[in-house]
């Protein structure tokens, strides 16, 4: 009994993972209504909590394994270390030669993913059962939510291209289901469906890549794609179309990366395609939380991290990818600085963290992407559920807008709770030791330090490693500090509204998730700490998670001449330490910059710098940077002016008035004219009668004569004479006829023939030339006019 | 022009018998009152005997039933014809108290 | 009406003489000998009336178009007379040209036979039948439409240009040469004679002979169709009532 053949029912063990929240949403869906609140609970926390035990059980149980390494005896390693294993559950599609099968795989990459989700996943289908327990629509909203989680996992266990995108799709869909989930508020249906649109947006580019890697590999599978990848000579001929060398090698796995990517950055919110996450706050906050802190969110970076090898294989591709997660980064953290609706700057963070994330995989680093991924889902999805929790109290407290910060402030004394969790997220957050964060984000700085200089890919500026080291520092600065702006204007200070001090604390069952994911915000930072000589006393479990990752990423860049360098060169313990302390020590300026400007409530110092020299940059923050609206006015006013216009001219001009009217116009006037032929007259009728013999007689009888030609050349006179056209003429038969005898005898030609006769020009004058004609009108002798030429014909 | 004015060949009697023919037709098409029609198309059988006699003149046509043997009958069958025609002409003029064609259009339903 | 009939007096005047005048003209040279013109001229073809009675030239020629003139003179005059006694009396007019010119084709028979029945008894029907109807006039056009009257009109035109065309080139050989169907002699051999006692075409004689000799069926069959036109009219004539056909008001009619 091993993992790789577990099934129950005929369907694997896999897509067990999977299809059980898909039963909780059907059931939900289909038969909430009529089911009680606790029968609709239970069905769907269970489900999700049988998904994430049964996740637990199958990676774990392949932890004590043993497998088959590559030349094939038994190896005491664990089966983690080697590819995994693949279960199909049926064959899907099968057309010629491209063949795509409902395959699930399951390796040390999805492994994190999958209890990532289904653990994160649970707690907050929990807290949603306090959350959402006076909602009208719990049994659709659970259904929504288990219907998310069932795509999600379908979207990270997949192996192939083609089931990653019904993943893909599906949470896009129920991203819109659920920010939408109070649709009959306008405006937060409008979220909804910009949320769908954008991601549309990005699938379309998603689908792009698969066709451009379809053309070159002919097959979607993960491992056939790998394969190629990773092929010991790197064949250009392998990747062009038809084996040609169209396109090369690095150059396609840059199309389609980037291609992919741009579909990443539509699911992930980067730089052009993030402006519906905000927007997404319209949601309940725990659908916030889960989706667009823990989940959704990650599939652009787990789809990276999926197709390593395929970047590895392009620099091109990681240099985007790394300049879009660090500009992202950046302006998102700008923004946050002014927003004071509390889910907003959240929402921010999330744009901006994930930034982080992309840059660490642009530099190659994705197990440090993965970290941070990691931690990140617990600590963002804490600072959500809190900031639920503060939204909650303070609709208690009678607020009607309860996301607003300026009505906030001093909520330590109400909600302790809430603020203890969320002031540890803040911290992991902010990157201090030894919270998550600290880790998980100082790898990531590692990682952009280490492909500076001579750990530079082969392709990129050598100070290009810098640059985003850099960046992502004053990034890390701006998260400390807005992260702790957040924190202290809602928490510290006095109340500065009515309803804060009325506000209370959450029920209990919202409260245990917030523990719970304020417990692993605080541990999981230790899966991750660097691999330090000086370190290396510690057992082998504390740096786990890069060598739990290392055989499903691609760890090398791959490069034409055949060189495999390893990605950067890891930097010495000193410039690790260092580059640690460093990171610390931003964290800490954000933090006391915020605690200087908010600690005790929003200080005059801040009026001050916003009325002064700050003005124009508050500004700009707090219209975020006008993005909307420079797209609203650039794309959405054309394309609707477009649409109109289209309206205009081919709905109503070409389909209605041309072709639709156009048509009966036609039939009446056909009509008309057929009418005219029956009015009962016969005079009328004889009118066509005589019409009729007209045209019979002009069609036999047009073009009926010969066409004679008349050349001189030495004297000789060269006559003849070509049928003419038509029925008649071109079968009439011709014949010259001379010397006065009027007969038309003999020698006629074959009907439709020329004839042709030569006399000497003496001949010609004074002698009688005639053409005999016979056809089926005529039987005569014509005389033709023969004008001698009088001089040679050439 | 000469040899058109005055020299008469066969052609002549046939273009005299064609317009003939066509005169007959313009007034079947053109006259309202059935009498008019019924002359009009007597004309045309007329033009329509004269090619025939011309032609037999022209070929010389004395086999059996020659052409004027056929204009004679004809004639007859006009004869025939214009008595049967008037016979209807009285009819439907009991009938409507008009002749006029026009107004004869039960044909259109 | 005066000119008209002083035209029709003419006009049999002139069928009667003609032959005479006719036999009074010389014959001129047949023009079978080519001439020095440049132009290639006509081979000797047959000219009209080349035959057994030589005829041809001027005097004929103006017959001709006297007759034709009459002919349809009577013609337009049907075609465009509001009066339909006025009508019938054209119609006379163009029989009587009509007679005319078969009698310049030697179609002697005929043309009596054409005045006889024609303009004899035809006519006189159709006076009658005017006479009866009462009504002796009549909306000349009728509004066929501008459409149909021009579409009808060009075609008409078309006709008429074109067969003129035609007709007027269709040579015949002379009756001496061999090859394309030359005529054949222009007389009738009776029935078990020799070539010698042969009739000439267009008398009685030859009519007759090949009326009751070759076209015996037709003859039965002509007289039978005049039957069935006769009583067919009858029937069709016959009033439904016994108080139709007469003209009786308007007021009692059903």
């Amino acid at each position: 009994m091993d993992p790789q053949t577990l099934s129950f029912l005929g369907l694997p063990a896999l897509a067990w993972i999977a299809v059980l929240p898909l039963c909780g949403a059907t059931i939900n869906l289909l038969l909430g209504k009529r089911l009680s609140k606790s029968t609709v609970t239970f069905i769907a926390v269970g489900t999700v909590a049988a998904a994430c035990v049964l996740s637990g059980v199958m990676v774990f149980w392949g932890l004590f394994q043993h497998g088959v390494d590559a030349t094939g005896n038994m190896s005491p390693k664990a089966l983690w270390e080697g590819e995994g294993i693949t279960q199909v559950a049926w064959k899907w599609i099968e057309v010629g030669s491209f063949k795509a099968d409902l395959a699930f795989h399951l390796d040390s990459l999805s492994a994190v993913m999958i209890l990532i989700i289904t653990f994160v996943g649970t707690w907050i289908h929990i807290y949603s059962v306090g959350y959402m327990a006076q909602d009208k629509g719990y049994s659709r909203y659970f259904g929504y939510l288990n219907l998310f989680t069932g795509a999600m996992l379908i979207l990270v266990l997949a192996a192939s291209l083609p089931v990653m995108f019904i993943g893909w799709e599906g949470v896009g869909l129920c991203s819109f289901l659920l920010i939408g989930f109070w649709y009959e508020n306008d405006a937060y249906a409008y979220a909804g469906r910009k949320a769908f649109v954008v991601n549309r947006i990005g699938d379309f580019a998603f689908l792009l890549g698969t066709f451009l890697l379809f053309w070159a590999v002919k097959s979607l599978d993960f491992q056939d794609i790998k394969s190629l990848a990773n092929g010991a000579k790197y064949a250009t001929t392998a990747w062009g179309p038809n084996g040609s060398q169209v396109w090369g090698h690095e150059r396609l796995a840059a199309a389609a990366g980037i291609c992919l990517f741009i579909g990443a950055c539509g699911k992930s919110a980067q730089l052009p395609l993030y402006i519906w996450l905000p927007d997404a706050m319209a949601g309940p906050t725990p659908v916030s939380a889960l989706i667009h802190a823990a989940t959704m969110v990650t599939a652009g970076i787990y789809m990276v991290c999926r197709l390593s090898f395929l970047y590895s294989v392009s620099t091109t591709a990681m240099i985007v990818i790394s300049t879009v997660g660090l500009l992202t980064a950046l302006v998102a953290a700008f923004i946050a600085f002014a927003q004071t609706d509390l889910k907003k700057v959240l929402a921010y963070s999330t744009v901006s963290q994930l930034g982080f994330m992309f840059v660490a995989a642009g530099t190659g680093h994705y197990a440090a992407a993965v970290f941070h991924l990691g931690t990140h889902a617990f600590f963002k999805a804490c600072l959500f559920l809190g900031a639920g929790s503060v939204m909650h109290g303070m609709e208690h407290g009678g607020s009607k807008t309860p996301g607003d910060i300026t009505t906030m402030g001093g909520l330590k004394k109400h909600m302790p709770v809430t603020r203890a969790t969320f002031m540890i997220s803040c911290l992991a957050i902010a990157g201090i030791f030894p919270f998550a964060g600290f880790f998980s984000k100082d790898a990531i700085l590692g990682g952009a330090w280490s492909v500076a200089g001579a750990g530079a890919p082969p392709g990129w500026p050598p100070f290009y490693g810098y640059l985003l080291w850099g960046g992502l520092l004053v990034a890390a600065l701006g998260t400390a500090f807005y992260m702790w702006r957040l924190y202290f204007l809602v928490f510290s200070g006095n109340e500065r509204s009515e309803e804060a001090k009325h506000a209370h604390e959450s029920p209990p069952s919202m409260l245990s998730a917030l523990v719970v994911l304020a417990f692993f915000a605080v541990v999981i930072g230790f899966l991750g700490v660097p691999e330090l000589e000086a370190l290396h006393k510690i057992p082998h479990a504390f740096h786990a998670l890069e060598t739990w990752l290392a055989p499903s990423i691609t760890h090398v860049w791959w490069v034409d001449a055949g060189i495999k360098p390893e990605m950067g060169h890891e930097p010495s313990d000193v410039v690790s330490i260092v580059l640690m302390v460093v990171a610390l020590g931003i964290g800490s300026l954000g933090i006391g910059l915020a605690w200087m400007l908010y600690g005790r409530g929003p200080s005059p110092t801040v009026a001050k710098l916003v009325e002064g020299p700050l003005h124009g940059a508050w500004v700009a923050s707090k219209n975020k940077l006008w993005v909307d609206e420079f797209y609203d006015a650039t794309i959405i006013r054309p394309f609707k002016a477009a649409c109109k216009g289209l309206f205009e001219i081919v709905d109503r001009f070409v389909i209605d008035t041309i072709a639709v009217n156009g048509a009966a116009f036609v039939v009446s006037l056909f009509g008309r004219l057929a009418r005219w032929f029956q009015n009962g007259q016969v005079q009328r009728y004889l009118v066509g009668v005589v019409v009729g013999a007209a045209a019979v007689f002009f069609v036999t009888d047009c073009h009926r004569h010969p066409a004679v030609t008349v050349t001189l050349k030495n004297d000789q006179l060269h006559l003849h004479a070509e049928p003419g056209a038509g029925i008649v003429g071109s079968n009439a038969k011709l014949h010259w006829h001379l010397d006065g005898v009027p007969a038309c005898d003999g020698d006629k030609t074959l009907p439709g023939e020329p004839a042709d006769r030569d006399i000497r020009r003496g001949d010609a004058t004074g002698s009688s030339i005639a053409l005999c004609i016979d056809d089926a009108i005529s039987h005569t002798m014509t005389p033709v006019t023969v004008r001698v030429p009088t001089e040679e014909t050439p | 022009m000469n040899d058109v004015l005055f020299n008469v060949g066969y052609g002549h009697f046939l273009v005299l018998a064609a317009v003939l023919f066509l005169i007959g037709m313009v007034g079947v098409l053109l006259r309202r009152n059935a009498m008019i029609i019924l002359m009009s198309v007597e004309l045309m059988l007329n033009a329509a005997n004269m090619t025939l006699l011309t032609f037999s003149r022209m070929w010389g046509d004395v086999g059996a039933l020659s052409a004027h043997t056929f204009a004679l009958i004809v004639i007859g069958v006009a004869a025939a014809e214009a008595a049967v025609g008037l016979a209807i002409v009285v009819a439907v003029f009991r009938g409507r108290r008009s002749v006029d064609v026009d107004k004869l259009n039960a044909l259109r339903h | 009406m005066k000119t008209f009939a002083l035209l029709l007096a003419l006009g049999m005047v002139l069928g009667v003489a003609t032959p005479a005048i006719v036999h009074a003209q010389p014959v001129p040279a047949a023009q079978a000998a080519p001439s020095a013109k440049p132009q290639a001229d006509l081979p000797s073809v047959a000219h009209p009336h080349d035959d057994v009675v030589e005829s041809h030239g001027t005097g004929m020629a103006l017959l001709f178009w006297i007759f034709a003139a009459a002919c349809i003179g009577g013609a337009l005059f049907v075609i465009t007379r509001r009066n339909l006694i006025a009508a019938v009396m054209g119609m006379v007019g163009s029989f009587i040209g009509i007679a005319a010119i078969y009698m310049m084709l030697y179609a002697q028979f005929l043309a009596v036979l054409q005045m006889l029945v024609y303009a004899g008894a035809i006519m006189v029907l159709f006076v009658f039948v005017i006479m009866i109807l009462n009504r002796p006039e009549d909306e000349p056009v009728a509004p066929t439409g501008r459409a149909g009257q021009v579409v009808g009109g060009i075609a008409i035109i078309y006709l008429v240009g074109r067969l003129a065309g035609i007709l007027m080139n269709v040579v015949v050989p002379t009756s001496g040469a061999v090859g394309m169907g030359a005529p054949r002699a222009l007389t009738l051999a009776p029935y078990g004679t020799t070539p010698a006692e042969s009739v000439p075409w267009g008398t009685v004689k030859a009519v007759g002979m090949d009326l009751f000799g070759a076209g015996m069926f037709p003859f039965e069959a002509i007289s039978i169709l005049l039957l069935v036109a006769v009583v067919g009219a009858i029937a069709i004539a016959r009033p439904l009532h016994p108080h139709d056909g007469t003209d009786a008001d308007p007021g009692t009619h059903p």
